[in-house]
């Protein structure tokens, strides 16, 4: 994984979302390609900011984002999907109304000729989410609701894919479910960034953590090495060894 | 073909009359009205669907189209205000209604690009945009009194003679309005439910943010959506006028109420509830002046509004999401 090479790069990025307040006073972070990378740290450190950073939703003051070399920095929504990022925001993450057959093709709005090709790929991933296609993901759990976001946000093939807290509202079970699922997606080749308040069950299937303290990055290890680090043990994981 | 008079008295009453059966009569004029009051209030619910503003200049814009048809069809010279020029155009009714919805749609593409694409882009509040909607809703309806002059104008001068069908008695051209309109909604629902555009005008109903980050032109959506409920204002505009024999400068402005109570029975952003609710309003008007004195049949529209909310809030269609 160290040898792949870089495809996602943060440099000293600040942002906020009201003038005069930063929210990220320097955040950095290095992903290669095919990496699970989860970011942790306590409440208020940034880490739903500093992705949605990534993604263009929060304006960028200074600092950049490049894609495999080229600066992506403060691009739209719409064009980053276009360039192959994808992004599943912890809530309101369906389009209600539509059913989840038509979410998946607002999902692949700019590649609509492969729908279809697209649609069986994710059926290989979510079936339950292909028996059910005309159901309407209004009606749908909150875990139900996280498949489809996640499987509408796969729909562009994208290579890198940004998760906002997956875990967060799910029964103990369902987060396992998520956990697994954001593995299994990772083997597929996508490069996955996940933000997670559960730090312990992120650690252990990610390949590298980040740990966020007000809004900077204040380390990074591989989730193993993180898991053991006394200093995260006592900040975030509670108690020692559980 | 056409000229501005003021409509005789008598037919203008005749229009709304004349059946055997006094509660069927009214029961057809209700739909009659409910369906070209959806013609003009589809446009503001998807508006307020996609945007989530409440466009206030929304009955300008259906007033217009009549203003514009009025205009080209006249045969008499006629002059837009502040141009020093007469025009004596005189087409014939369903060229100038055609040019008129085209070129209300363009003024739809425009008045979003101009205005309310920018302010979007500069974020500027949904309290704020409505306040200017209701400021260009003042300046249009004085613009378009200034132009047409405080009296009635009518498309055409030609009667349409009231056929008797059963208990029913009704006009050739009424029946034409009322075929026009359920091909324009069921054109809308078409669009809505069977295209990939449609479905992208729903995703971005729903959600604008999520929209975007599915690759979804968010922007370009609001402008079609713009195009369209101009196009659709416009075209409701004329069927009125010719409905009603007649249209005022005001008559849009008057109608707006109508249309926020249809959009809002039917389930506000739902792209079929400004269809359901205009229908039980157009129906509750009419069926009322059958027991109650005719000035109150808006207010007893109203009324039910109110007790629709009351039983259930989110309006007729409008769904209750579940949380999280």
């Amino acid at each position: 994984m160290t040898s792949n090479p870089v495809i996602l790069h943060a440099d000293n990025l600040i942002a906020g979302y009201l003038p005069g307040i930063n929210i990220l006073n320097g955040c950095s972070m290095e992903v290669r390609q095919g990496e699970l990378i989860g970011i942790i740290g306590p409440n208020g450190a940034g880490k739903s900011t500093f992705l949605k950073a990534l993604f263009g939703l929060v304006p960028v003051r200074d600092g950049s984002v490049t894609l495999a070399g080229e600066d992506i920095t403060n691009l739209r929504a719409d064009q980053l999907v276009s360039r192959g990022v994808g992004f599943v925001p912890q809530t309101n993450n369906v389009f209600p109304s539509l059913t989840i057959e038509e979410n998946l093709e607002m999902g692949a709005y700019r590649a609509h000729k492969s729908f279809k090709k697209q649609l069986e790929r994710i059926g290989d991933l979510f079936p339950v989410l292909i028996e059910r296609r005309h159901q309407r993901a209004g009606s749908l759990s909150g875990g139900e609701r996280q498949m489809v976001a996640m499987a509408r946000a796969l729909m562009m093939d994208p290579q890198v894919l940004l998760l906002d807290e997956p875990s967060a509202g799910l029964s103990p079970v369902r987060q396992d479910e998520t956990f697994v699922r954001t593995r299994d997606i990772n083997r597929t080749g996508v490069t996955v960034i996940m933000v997670e308040q559960n730090a312990r069950r992120c650690l252990q299937i990610c390949d590298r953590g980040y740990v966020l303290d007000q809004g900077t990055s204040a380390y990074t290890a591989t989730g193993q090495e993180l898991l053991k680090d006394p200093k995260v043990i006592e900040l975030y994981l509670g108690t020692l060894g559980a | 073909m056409a000229e501005a008079t003021t409509p005789d008295p008598e037919v203008a009453t005749t229009a709304t009359g004349g059946g055997t059966n006094l509660l069927l009569q009214n029961l057809f004029n209700g739909v009659v009205f409910g369906l070209l009051l959806a013609l003009a209030s589809v446009g503001l619910s998807l508006i307020y669907g996609t945007t989530a503003l409440s466009n206030f200049a929304h009955g300008e814009m259906v007033t217009f189209g009549a203003v514009l048809t009025w205009f080209l069809a006249t045969p008499q010279p006629v002059t837009v205000p502040l141009v020093p020029v007469e025009f004596h155009i005189g087409l014939p009714l369903i060229p100038a209604a055609l040019l008129a919805i085209a070129i209300s749609a363009a003024l739809g593409w425009v008045q979003d690009k101009v205005v309310w694409s920018q302010l979007r882009r500069r974020r500027v509040g949904l309290v704020q945009q409505m306040i200017v909607s209701i400021g260009l809703s003042l300046a249009l309806v004085n613009f378009i009194q200034w132009w047409i002059g405080g009296r009635p104008v009518r498309l055409t001068t030609s009667i349409d003679p009231r056929v008797q069908y059963g208990p029913i008695s009704v006009g050739n051209v009424t029946l034409i309005s009322m075929a026009i309109a359920i091909t324009a909604l069921l054109g809308v629902a078409f669009f809505l439910q069977r295209t990939r555009l449609g479905r992208a005008t729903r995703a971005v109903s729903d959600n604008p943010a999520l929209a975007s980050a599915s690759g979804i032109k968010v922007d370009s959506i609001i402008r079609i959506v713009w195009v369209m409920a101009a196009g659709l204002a416009a075209l409701g505009g004329i069927l009125l006028a010719l409905y009603q024999q007649g249209f005022s400068f005001d008559d849009g402005t008057r109608l707006l109420l109508m249309m926020f109570a249809a959009v809002t029975l039917g389930g506000l952003g739902h792209p079929y509830g400004a269809l359901v609710g205009s229908l039980v309003i157009g129906i509750v008007a009419e069926v009322s002046t059958v027991w109650l004195p005719p000035d109150l049949k808006f207010a007893t529209a109203l009324g039910i509004l109110i007790i629709v909310l009351l039983v259930r809030p989110q309006g007729i269609l409008g769904k209750a999401e579940r949380v999280g």
